[in-house]
């Protein structure tokens, strides 16, 4: 059975189509990559699926129960959690608070068990040292960082990656690739975004393409890659 | 530490009535009743960053529920006041179930205008329905107070409780929740905080304490009106004492209390005519010297101490 069904899903925002009749589905233990030139419907895809958006037409289901429709908070607490294109924080909470508040309501553990899974995940994401910082003294890439730590403190195990790498450069890019390989190794299953094609070729097994807000191409990385109508999609007719 | 400190003021507190005579237990009765009042109006706006503008409305209806009790029942005064916190929990779940999906500044103007719309509706309330509660804007006279020793009490009770929640709330699991989202709500949610669930539950205990004060309030006063009992006076007092003493800190709306009470006390006997022009500049000196409230200066203090030992 698939984890995650999308089924012709569609969001309307007044006369603009931002997604229109989108199907995909993932199966446990998966990476995959969601692709598409800015304005394609990555992010709305994404908080459709996260309930901080209702779709206008179609269904979302996770692990066979439709989620269609629910609150944010409800649908974190049944195992989907996104990080934010804008890396989101408790600003004056510290680092370690802001992955405590999501054990503690996403996972709905108890404070002493909570506060020593914040400190793992911390620790895992390589920002122990500043867990005791007001959260709003952390630079760009330690915020994704922090986003992807509080991420992982609800313990859900499907994560929805929303640009989670981008502003970071080319090192820093290789050790989030390498983070994100050693979450699927620990038994989640990622949805990633991404502008960097390098990032995506490399960790992702399967792409979904998308262009206007429609599915245009789905596969193994390297053959969507070859796809002509992807090729117009991000480089113009005369590449394809 | 400042636990041990609270714990101490306390028992000091309970002990006070022995010592010292009718007058400075009646203070010390207004301070208290303020500090219930600034301390539940703090629990929503201070913890969960929801700025209520209409908390008056449970104070409205603890007066008239008490009183109803009391006059119409016969019921004890306790039993009444506890009655009405009651009435008062189940109309805030009513009314905070709508409202406080309202966000920020939309949150703040629906308050307000449903405080004015229940003091118009208590003052016609009679008149309307012909239930007699209210009296329309002759008021209702309450039976003469049982002295003024257990007032005293029951407002330490009240404000010890508000101030021991706002206590427990900083390191507890729910005022993790709260405090999420005060800073990002829809981080909040995003992190399987249910927000809609935490602040109402704030908002009706907010609205419990203040019904029980406002009927302790009303029957200490022995009379009651409509047009007082509903005053957005009383809402502004409960914002301008938390805002002076320290927003989202536990004794915060306890200095701020005391620090107006005593204030206007000294000023107002001295300066019958021009002690408000006075409390305003006083207000506005510390708005804008300690904008985290007096309580921040004692912090500030506290810091300096320390780095010079």
């Amino acid at each position: 059975m698939s984890l995650l069904e999308v089924r012709g899903i569609t969001k309307r925002f007044g006369s603009l189509v931002a997604l229109n009749a989108v199907d995909f589905s993932l199966t446990e233990g998966e990476i995959l990559g969601i692709i598409g030139p800015n304005g394609a419907g990555k992010s709305t895809l994404f908080n459709l699926i996260a309930g901080l958006e209702t779709p206008t037409a179609g269904a979302v289901s996770y692990r066979g129960r439709s989620i269609t429709g629910l609150n944010a908070d409800a649908v974190c607490r049944l195992g989907i959690a996104k990080t934010f294109q804008i890396p989101q924080l408790f600003p004056r909470l510290t680092v370690a608070e802001n992955v405590l508040v999501a054990a503690l309501y996403g996972r709905g553990r108890g404070l002493t068990e909570s506060w020593r899974e914040a400190r793992e995940w911390l620790t895992f994401v390589g920002l122990a040292d500043k867990a005791e910082k007001p959260a709003e003294t952390l630079t760009v890439s330690e915020r994704r960082r922090a986003d992807l730590a509080r991420v992982l403190g609800t313990g859900a195990p499907l994560i929805l990656l929303d640009e989670n790498m981008a502003g970071l450069n080319r090192r820093e890019v290789e050790a989030a690739v390498g983070l994100l390989r050693e979450v699927r190794a620990r038994g989640r299953t990622l949805v990633v975004t991404e502008h960097i094609m390098r990032a995506i070729m490399g960790l992702a097994d399967r792409v979904v393409v998308l262009n206007y807000g429609e599915k245009i191409a789905e596969g193994r990385p390297a053959d969507v890659m070859r796809d002509t109508t992807v090729i117009k999609a991000y480089l113009g007719e005369s590449y394809a | 530490m400042t636990r041990w400190i609270a714990l101490l003021a306390l028992g000091v507190l309970l002990l006070l009535p022995i010592g010292v005579g009718p007058y400075p237990i009646r203070v010390a009765t207004v301070i208290f009743m303020w500090a219930a009042l600034a301390g539940s109006w703090n629990l929503l706006a201070g913890y969960a960053g929801a700025v209520d503008l209409g908390p008056v409305v449970y104070h409205g209806i603890g007066a008239f529920v008490t009183a109803a009790l009391m006059l119409k029942l016969g019921l004890p005064f306790l039993v009444s006041a506890g009655l009405a916190g009651v009435v008062a929990m189940v109309i805030a779940y009513a009314v905070g179930t709508p409202t406080l999906r309202l966000r920020g500044a939309y949150f703040a103007i629906g308050t307000l205008a449903l405080a004015e719309s229940a003091k118009q509706l208590a003052l016609a309330w009679d008149r309307l329905t012909r239930i007699p509660l209210t009296g329309g804007s002759a008021g209702v006279s309450l039976p003469l107070s049982a002295g003024y020793v257990l007032f005293y009490y029951v407002m330490l009770v009240l404000m010890a409780a508000v101030t021991a929640a706002a206590l427990w709330l900083r390191g507890s699991k729910f005022g993790y929740g709260l405090r999420a989202i005060a800073e990002n709500d829809r981080l909040a949610e995003a992190s399987g905080v249910n927000i809609h669930c935490l602040k109402r539950r704030v908002y009706v205990a907010s609205a419990c304490v203040i019904a029980v004060t406002g009927g302790t309030a009303g029957y200490w006063l022995s009379y009651i009106n409509a047009a007082d009992v509903f005053s957005a006076s009383i809402t502004f007092q409960m914002v301008v004492m938390t805002l002076l003493g320290g927003l989202g800190t536990p004794f915060g709306p306890v200095v701020g209390a005391a620090f107006l009470t005593l204030i206007s006390e000294f000023l107002g006997t001295r300066f019958v005519y021009h002690y408000l022009i006075a409390i305003g500049v006083i207000i506005v000196a510390i708005s804008l010297f300690a904008p985290g409230g007096l309580t921040s200066i004692f912090a500030l203090v506290r810091r300096r101490t320390e780095a010079t030992a």
